[in-house]
């Protein structure tokens, strides 16, 4: 029965051509640029969460704050072999875990200054960093040397220096008092977004050097899972575990642990180790309004062509059922049901929906697939929000039918108002129609 | 100690009318006498006078008293002129040069590239000479500076040494050894510095038993911030001893209150 239907259905359709072919390309139009909308910003979300988890964050994080004194905090996870030995029995979902140095300093060169997050870590240990790290001059192994520092090509192009140059760091450590280090440039890397911009890697005896740290503390330790969707779940799991065997854990925040710092620790009354576990998207809470505006222009300009499509369904169908008036009355006098036209003229609008969006999704997959093909490079100025080099559009199948599937429902739901009218219609008058 | 090793060196280079390419062990002599001519084998207390120039402010004069020990390797700042900065200072103890602000009150741990007061001047251009110590040299050229016959010489900081600048160019006078220009560099090759020692003073040192070399006059002009010089003019020296707690920080302190 249903082929009988789809095959009345497609007759219809195939009955005006020319009119159903327009809004078929409306609707094709309207889904390719939901898929590449939508490559777009999983693109972005997906270079996000790979420049963040190589420059600043695990996918999970066991950090920490200490504090000497009620008022002054400094991120540290003291003691931290114990911390991370507790962490790898809680977490078997644990891919590799490094541990990182957390600073922040005037970095000081000798023509200009700049304030700097610093990341000090063990270069050797850190896959994710040597994958996502394009060094443009000088080399990333040599910052497994002592005093040495790797800066971005902005951060250098600032501070007017080169590999070889020496640069001062200055920072006041947790008593107080100002440390300089001097540091020599040993590589300058390629922009990476936004987060390039303010971070800054060094040798974690570079930081203790500076904050005149113990080296059996760390920073933070940054847990690399093997399914990073499993983040939260893990940091909840530690949050639990680790305050069952003994330490001071902070609540959930979903903030950035330099916010945190400035913002709760220090105002807090307490002293002496507080760790503080959070996931990747927390540490980029800061960014979420990057996702939350490209989300609004995208949905803006969705909706648009959405109505654009829908007043175009409402229209063919409109004229389609004045033309059918007769048939329809015909169809009524010989004893077809109001829900089977209902149904007749709703799989129709699906119909010519999913021969629009299925075209629509191949082309836009296609289109997307040539962009990411032709290396498409990205303004400068865009770089530091897209966090993209190359225009890069990530296009998955589960999420490309999904898009499909919500235009289809569309163009289905834009057809009921037509349909229901049809279907009301009285086969005596319908069939007295002249039109 | 230092003499001895290098004695038939020193002698050769002593009696050498003028500049010729030297050998390595020529340079590595030539460099140990530049130290030895400013070495004082005990304290030692200067006076200066120091006009700093920076690109778009008013010229600072300063007056500051150093104070070296050459056992420890000793060395302290005082700056007494203007009102403003007196009783500022910079202590060495062992490897860590620390800064004193009076107004806070507060000591800052400083690097070798510290600019002290702000000028092109740094710690070891007030400090006694240890280019030996620091650096390995290489005879560069024999030149003409001026009207003056001088060798010239690279000399790259020794591992583990924690000086100003990595690279040091090096004129020395073939007729006195004493050092006429200096062009400090960054690792990567870039100038950062040139100084000029265009007046050269000895004193009678009781504690050495011999003379000590000091420059009276010295001009450091930064090469990367162009229009930023700074003038250095020692006035007076004093070799007898200084008090033995001289080199605390309780000291300098003192000097504010």
């Amino acid at each position: 029965m249903l082929f009988i239907d789809i095959g009345i259905a497609a007759r219809n359709l195939l009955m005006h051509t020319r009119r159903n072919l327009f809004l078929a390309g409306a609707v094709a139009t309207v889904t390719a640029i939901l898929v590449l909308l939508g490559g777009f910003t999983d693109g972005m979300r997906s270079a996000m969460l790979e420049s963040a988890t190589a420059l600043m964050t695990g996918h999970v994080n066991v950090g920490g704050f200490y504090k000497t004194t009620s008022g002054v905090g400094v991120p540290l996870v003291s003691d931290y072999s114990k911390v991370l030995a507790e962490t790898r029995r809680l977490v078997p979902e644990l891919d590799y875990v490094t541990a990182r140095e957390r600073g922040y300093a005037k970095l000081v060169s000798e023509r200009s200054s700049m304030n700097l997050v610093l990341a000090g870590i063990d270069v050797t240990k850190e896959p994710g960093l040597r994958r996502n790290l394009k060094v443009e001059q000088g080399k990333l192994e040599d910052l497994a040397a002592p005093g040495t520092i790797l800066l971005f090509e902005d951060q250098a192009k600032r501070l007017e220096v080169g590999v070889g140059d020496v640069i001062t760091l200055s920072a006041p450590t947790s008593r107080g008092v100002n440390n300089t280090e001097d540091l020599r440039v040993v590589a300058v890397a390629r922009n990476l977004g936004i987060l390039s911009s303010f971070t800054a890697f060094l040798p974690s005896q570079a930081v203790r050097a500076l904050y005149r740290q113990s080296p059996s503390a760390t920073g933070a330790l940054h847990l690399h899972l093997k399914d990073p969707s499993q983040a939260g779940r893990v940091a909840a799991r530690l949050r639990d575990g680790l305050g069952h065997a003994g330490w001071r854990v902070m609540d959930a925040s979903a903030e950035v642990w330099w916010m945190k710092l400035m913002k709760r620790v220090n105002a807090e009354d307490w002293t002496g180790q507080k760790l503080d576990m959070s996931t990747w998207e927390d540490e980029l809470s800061f960014l979420n309004w990057i996702l939350s505006a490209i989300g609004a222009i995208s949905g803006a300009l969705l909706f648009v062509l959405l109505v654009i499509v829908v007043i175009g369904i409402l229209n063919s169908l409109a004229i389609a059922i004045r033309e059918r008036t007769r048939e329809i009355g015909t169809l009524r006098a010989i004893g077809m049901q109001r829900r089977k036209v209902l149904w007749l003229f709703l799989l129709e609008a699906m119909m010519l929906g999913a021969v629009g969006a299925g075209t629509g999704s191949l082309v836009g997959s296609a289109v997307a697939a040539g962009v990411n093909g032709m290396h498409v490079a990205v303004p400068e100025s865009m770089q530091m929000f897209l966090m993209q080099q190359h225009l890069t559009l990530a296009i998955d199948g589960g999420g490309v039918l999904v898009r499909a599937l919500f235009i289809v429902l569309v163009t289905t739901l834009a057809a009921l108002a037509p349909a229901f009218s049809a279907a009301r219609l009285k086969p005596i008058t319908a069939m007295h129609h002249i039109g | 100690m230092r003499p001895l090793t290098f004695l038939p060196s020193l002698l050769l280079l002593a009696f050498a009318p003028r500049a010729h390419a030297l050998t390595q062990q020529e340079t590595d002599a030539l460099v140990k006498l530049v130290d030895e001519r400013q070495h004082n084998n005990g304290d030692w207390a200067a006076s200066c006078y120091m006009e700093s120039r920076e690109k778009g402010k008013t010229d600072v004069v300063y007056d500051l008293v150093y104070y070296r020990r050459t056992e420890g390797h000793r060395f302290l700042i005082l700056f007494t002129n203007p009102k403003s900065e007196a009783g500022k200072g910079y202590l060495r103890i062992e490897q860590n040069l620390w800064m004193y602000d009076p107004p806070t009150g507060k000591w800052e741990r400083r690097t070798e590239r510290e600019r002290i007061g702000g000028s092109d001047t740094r710690r070891g251009d007030l400090d006694e000479s240890r280019l030996g110590d620091e650096y390995t040299a290489r005879w560069e050229a024999d030149e003409k500076l001026g009207k003056f016959e001088a060798y010239r010489l690279l000399l790259d900081v020794k591992e583990g040494v924690d000086v100003a600048f990595p690279r040091v160019r090096l004129w020395i006078d073939a007729a006195t050894r004493n050092v006429l220009k200096r062009q400090d560099m960054a690792l990567s090759g870039r100038l950062m510095r040139t100084s000029y020692y265009p007046r050269w003073k000895k004193v009678h040192s009781e504690s050495k038993g011999g003379e000590v070399w000091y420059p009276e006059e010295m001009r450091f002009f930064d090469e990367v911030e162009k229009a930023n010089s700074t003038l250095i003019l020692v006035r007076q020296v004093d070799l007898r001893p200084l008090r033995p707690n001289m080199f605390t920080k309780a000291w300098l302190e003192s000097k504010s209150r």
